[in-house]
């Protein structure tokens, strides 16, 4: 497969604005110290401000400036989103490429228990994990990093799998190559498109999962979230308030995401290269 | 993205009942201190008598080993005994009862919904790839697909119900209407709208990305020039024969669609007060209610997985290579 | 019923076909063969207007200008008019829906009947196609290859359509399944009209009253089918036979000089065409009539090269050559057999001009030769029996082979001299160092041999006159000698008479066969039709006598009583 992942981004319309638009969010989130102008989770006594001057998006109910929370609840989505890809990304690698290479009962195993997780639906087990666990940030990214491997462990297999054929074929002709040799050296480069289409989605899940989590409750208290943000201002939807409060943060969360999907979807021919050709959307 | 079909057979399901079962179970036992408070939480703890606490240790063998105790607890669960909720004063079974119907209904109906919708759509938009109505369709599509389904069923409920105010804000039933028949069923519809409309949006773009690509690699395939060839007109080649092809892997990933569903149901139901097992959960969460927790979530998973198998058992039906696979 | 005019076919900056002529009549069946990339599937495919390039020129079914009809139109006559069986390949039936419900499809949804009607219908065709009935309501993917063509045969004759398109229909079968195949659409063919697309020459033979050969978007030749194989005029079309393996054909395989090119201008095959002129780079040739078919050809088809006409000589009483008349075409071989002093000798001696004849001419591409000068050896040239003899021992392998070049007085020293390094790499030869000046005496018989025919073809002939060049020779380096003119007649396009007493050996090297007794010219024809079937008895003699592997000597036993095998 001779694929060349910064053309197929480049190539497509779609793509470019994806990688924009992220960039733009995440160098937000970067100089969001620098741009937000107040501490976002100081209090004061003005509530429920209109946007101004001084409070760009408004107030919130306890005083807090919407802006300077919309900025920092980048810098939580993002990190959770790329710990979370990362690590489910790397479960992914790790376990389906163990199960396609080692393969006997260690792979029937494996496989089971990956297909049965996959049917268990995520966000009841979060739920009920967080009801017994008060959840800081780094039990959240564990937990999504946890329940999220397994739809790629599968596709890494798969991959793996057929690469394997071409590896006895390599190996044969290489003198007796060390099959860790050609694991780092053939197998590994050529799942890495695979894997980079699995990260991109993964953190598209793992932004979603954070924001509704956050929306029901269960987050860390001490970081800002968008889905904390939306859940706070629905109390309040019967003032015009939700215009400046609600709005933002569900437009950055979706910009987020649409900004992750237009990306993920320039990328697909990666996996299946019949859809090659496609015109850009 | 496309993935492939595994066969998925009773083992698959039994483990994963088993690893419900176990973390339900294991979960509050693992947790420090008294396990009945864990178990019951603190609140309902209060309520109970000592009477009622040492009756309760006996039932679930609170005070011996491991296994007994998962012994007990599957006796109980097998006799529907899913324990009682402090909160509601009633037995978590019928509390989950009461709410499940209306569940079903709306996670069945927008399902069903966004799943035809979804391959309608991604049926036409193949067929005319490139086009500008094919272009638009997937930047919509891609960009609707975006926005989380809470943050859409918000906007709906602000832009419908508080600020247009022609669609009510809460509930399924406008409450003590004494509304029957038509007039009932007309109702239930109003309330029904918005969060229907808030899932099925949220969720047709799964199965709109998936038909389309489908589609794109089903109409280069060789029959579809002997379709043509037979001089059928273009309704006939959509849908019988590159449709038909192309709505396959949509109804396989079903499935594992439904986690994401089940989901946005739970924020949908929160956000709308809609009275079902999501809506029920929020309320246990707040109230700390663990029973109730453990019941929907034993319940809910269990329904789940149910779902799953279903699926699994009608799509052999519709592809016959695998129903009369060599 | 169906006319095609000037049918010009592009994709993109390539012209797939570049106007064809074609017409079928009422209840016909034509062939259309060529190897891949011809064109043939397009042809079919823009008849049915399936294609995605641009398409001009007229098809008119019936009168009915196909391509000038609206897409709505077209779909209507699709399947009702004219239908296709396309090539089995997978996934040519779709694989979701039963076989029987995609044969009646067509007759629903074009209103001719309604499901029951159709579900009748289409019981009757599967069951004629022979497809067993337990099948019909099978779905594509359990089905054989062959139980699929059968299906596919059975749909394209669902609206009863006046003509029917068969793409490849049995390339893709087994042996037992193709004949199988090949007899039912004899029987259906009876009432429609066909065109059959093959590389198969073998099916498309059975199949087909006319032939068409196509090459590079262009038909090269259209003719009665048995005409056209026992006889091609055209030079793609005997090229095609030759290479064919069959039962039939006795000579060698050969091959087309070349690879598959396209040209922009002129005849397609011209640069692969061992006598193409100046003009057939030029100018495309369109299909012209001539010897009862018509051929794309600017000469006419394969032309003549030597003929002679009632040819006699004597050496006083004794006719050696009694009025003798034979033709040797270009690229061709004509084998003259005849045992010693049938006069095969003397004929080509006096073809040659070495002896003058008594009576008759003699005509070489066409006009009369009066007198033998230099244009005529530049043309026509001759190896003998005896290498050794007939060349002198006095000059190296060097001078011999440039001596021909050098009597003609042909281009400078150096470019003698290159040449004769070409046509010593031709005959496999060394043709570096010391070789060069050896001489005769220090040479094999094998060397000598080709070193003969590297002389004779240093002059860049048309006709190789050959007498008994492999008789001296061991028969393994007979054979390769052999091999070596096979080759050179593929590359260059060499005609050869082929002198010889051995009638098996001449079996493998020739297209016609010419046999000698006493002077005369007792038969004639194609080679394989002479072994197998002869006319005259002193063949049959000669066949059964001739050289095989039998373990038991039946065949000199039967000639001498004259009883059948």
């Amino acid at each position: 497969m001779h694929i060349d992942l910064k053309k197929e981004v480049a190539h497509s319309g779609s793509g470019r604005f994806g990688i924009a638009l992220f960039l733009l969010i995440v160098i937000l989130a970067i100089f969001a110290p620098l741009l937000a102008g107040y501490d976002p989770t100081a209090q004061s006594p003005v509530d429920l401000e209109s946007p101004s001057l001084s409070h760009l998006l408004g107030t919130n109910h306890v005083g807090q400036d919407i802006w300077s929370q919309l900025l920092y609840g980048a810098r939580t989505s993002l990190l959770v989103g790329l710990s979370v890809a990362f690590l489910s990304t790397l479960l992914s690698a790790i376990i389906g490429a163990s199960a396609a290479l080692i393969g006997g009962l260690y792979d029937s195993i494996v496989m089971r228990v990956v297909d049965a997780l996959i049917v268990i639906p995520v966000i009841i087990v979060l739920i009920l994990v967080a009801a017994y666990l008060q959840p800081s940030l780094w039990i959240l990214i564990i937990l999504l990093s946890l329940l999220g491997w397994q739809g790629g462990a599968r596709i890494v297999r798969a991959q793996a799998l057929s690469l394997k054929e071409g590896m006895h074929v390599s190996a044969a002709r290489s003198f007796g190559a060390s099959r860790l040799y050609l694991i780092f050296r053939h197998i590994l480069p050529d799942l890495s498109p695979i894997l980079l289409v699995e990260l991109i989605y993964s953190m598209r899940r793992a932004v979603f999962m954070e924001a509704g989590l956050a929306f029901i409750g269960i987050s860390d208290p001490n970081m800002v979230s968008w889905g904390m943000m939306m859940r706070e201002s629905l109390e309040f939807s019967y003032l015009d308030v939700w215009l400046w409060w609600l709005l933002p943060a569900g437009i950055a969360l979706s910009l987020t995401i649409v900004s992750i999907t237009f990306v993920g979807h320039a990328l697909e021919p990666v996996m299946d290269p019949r859809l090659r050709g496609e015109a850009s959307a | 993205m496309v993935r492939m079909f595994s066969k998925r057979n009773l083992t698959i399901y039994a483990i994963a009942l088993l690893l419900i079962l176990g973390l339900n179970f294991l979960l509050p036992r693992m947790m420090p201190g008294d396990p009945l408070m864990a178990i019951y939480g603190k609140d309902a703890l209060v309520q109970m008598t000592p009477d009622l606490q040492a009756d309760l240790v006996e039932r679930f063998s609170l005070d011996e080993s491991m296994w007994q105790q998962f012994g007990a607890y599957f006796v109980a669960l097998f006799k529907g005994d899913l324990g009682y909720s402090y909160h509601f004063n009633e037995p978590v079974f019928d509390v989950i009862l009461g709410r499940l119907p209306w569940t079903l209904l709306l996670v069945g109906l927008s399902l069903i919904l966004s799943t035809i919708l979804g391959i309608v759509l991604g049926i036409e938009s193949g067929w005319r790839r490139g086009s500008k109505t094919d272009k638009t369709m997937l930047g919509g599509i891609m960009a609707l697909n975006g926005f989380p389904d809470f943050f859409l069923g918000m906007v709906l409920l602000l832009v419908f119900g508080v600020s247009l105010g022609i669609l009510p804000l809460a509930g399924a039933m406008t409450p003590y209407s004494g509304l029957s028949g038509g007039a009932l069923v007309l109702d239930v519809l109003k309330h029904l709208l918005l969060p229907l409309a808030a899932l099925t949006l949220a969720h047709l773009a799964g199965g709109y990305l998936l038909t389309r690509n489908t589609m794109i690699t089903v109409l280069k395939e060789p029959y579809m020039l002997t379709a043509r060839a037979k001089g059928l007109p273009s309704r006939v080649l959509k849908y019988r024969h590159a449709g038909r092809n192309s709505m396959l892997p949509v109804i396989t990933m079903t499935g594992i669609w439904l986690g994401r569903v089940v989901m946005g149901e739970l924020f949908i139901e929160i956000i709308f007060s809609y009275p079902g097992l999501g809506y029920l959960t929020y309320e246990a969460l707040l109230a700390r209610d663990y029973p109730v927790i453990q019941g929907v979530f034993l319940l809910g998973a269990t329904l789940v997985l149910a779902a799953n198998f279903l699926v699994d058992l009608c799509y052999p039906r519709l592809d016959p290579r695998i129903r009369h696979a060599h | 019923m169906l006319r095609i005019k000037d049918l010009r076919v592009n994709y993109g900056q390539e012209q797939i076909l570049k106007g064809i002529d074609l017409e079928v009549r009422d209840g016909e069946c034509l062939a259309i063969v060529g190897e891949s990339g011809a064109g043939k599937t397009t042809l079919g495919l823009s008849i049915m207007q399936l294609l995605e390039g641009r398409v001009q020129g007229e098809i008119f079914l019936d009168g009915l200008d196909l391509l000038s009809l609206p897409e709505k139109s077209m779909e209507e006559i699709r399947w009702d008019r004219v239908s296709m069986v396309f090539q089995n390949a997978n996934n040519v039936l779709n694989p979701v829906h039963t076989v029987i419900e995609q044969v009646m499809e067509p007759m629903i949804e074009h209103h001719l009947s309604d499901r029951s009607e159709a579900k009748e219908r289409a019981w009757q065709l599967l069951t004629r196609a022979g497809l067993p009935r337990d099948r019909f309501s099978a779905y594509p993917h359990q089905l054989s290859g062959g139980e699929q063509q059968r299906v596919l045969i059975a749909m394209a004759l669902a609206n009863d359509p006046e003509l029917v398109i068969l793409d490849e229909p049995v390339s893709s079968l087994d042996a037992a399944s193709r004949a199988e195949i090949i007899g039912l659409l004899k029987s259906i063919g009876r009432d429609h009209t066909f065109i059959v697309i093959s590389h198969d020459i073998s099916s498309a033979a059975k199949l087909a009253d006319k032939i068409a050969t196509m090459y590079g978007g262009r038909i090269m030749e259209l003719g009665p089918v048995s005409e056209v194989l026992s006889r091609p005029r055209h030079p793609y079309t005997r090229a095609l036979l030759r290479s064919y393996p069959n039962m039939t054909t006795v000579k060698d395989l050969q091959g087309i000089k070349g690879r598959m090119t396209r040209p922009v201008t002129g005849c397609p095959f011209h640069p692969r065409c061992t006598q193409a002129i100046e003009v057939c780079a030029q100018e495309t040739p369109s299909l012209a009539p001539t010897q009862g078919r018509y051929v794309a050809c600017h000469r006419g088809g394969i032309i003549t090269l030597l003929a002679a006409r009632n040819l006699s000589k004597s050496f006083g009483p004794l006719k050696a050559v009694d009025s003798v008349s034979l033709s040797i075409e270009g690229g061709e071989t004509l084998a003259l057999v005849g045992q010693s002093g049938s006069g095969k000798t003397t004929l080509a001696k006096t073809l040659m001009g070495l002896w003058e004849s008594d009576d008759g001419e003699v005509y070489l591409e066409g006009t009369k030769v009066d007198n033998r000068g230099k244009d005529f050896y530049r043309k026509v040239q001759m190896i003998f029996q005896n290498p050794g003899e007939s060349l002198s021992h006095r000059l190296s392998v060097l001078e011999l082979v440039r001596e021909p070049l050098d009597i003609q007085g042909i281009g400078t020293k150096e470019e003698r001299e290159h040449k004769v390094m070409r046509v010593l790499e031709e005959v496999e030869l060394p043709n570096k160092g010391e070789f060069l000046e050896r001489y005769p005496h220090h040479l094999s018989g094998g060397e000598l041999q080709r070193l003969s025919i590297a002389r004779a073809l240093v002059l860049d002939p048309k006709v190789l006159i050959a007498d008994e060049p492999t008789s001296f020779l061991d028969s393994s380096l007979q054979a390769k000698v052999l091999k070596l003119l096979l080759n050179l007649q593929e590359q260059r396009g060499l005609s050869m008479l082929f002198i010889t007493h051995d009638i098996a050996l001449s079996r493998k090297i020739s297209d016609r066969m010419a046999i000698m007794l006493q002077g005369r010219i007792i038969e004639e024809g194609a080679s394989n039709e002479v072994v197998t079937d002869p006319a005259h008895p002193y063949t049959e003699s000669l066949v059964k006598s001739a050289s095989d592997l039998h373990s038991k000597s039946e065949g000199l036993a039967q000639a001498l009583f004259d009883q059948p095998l």
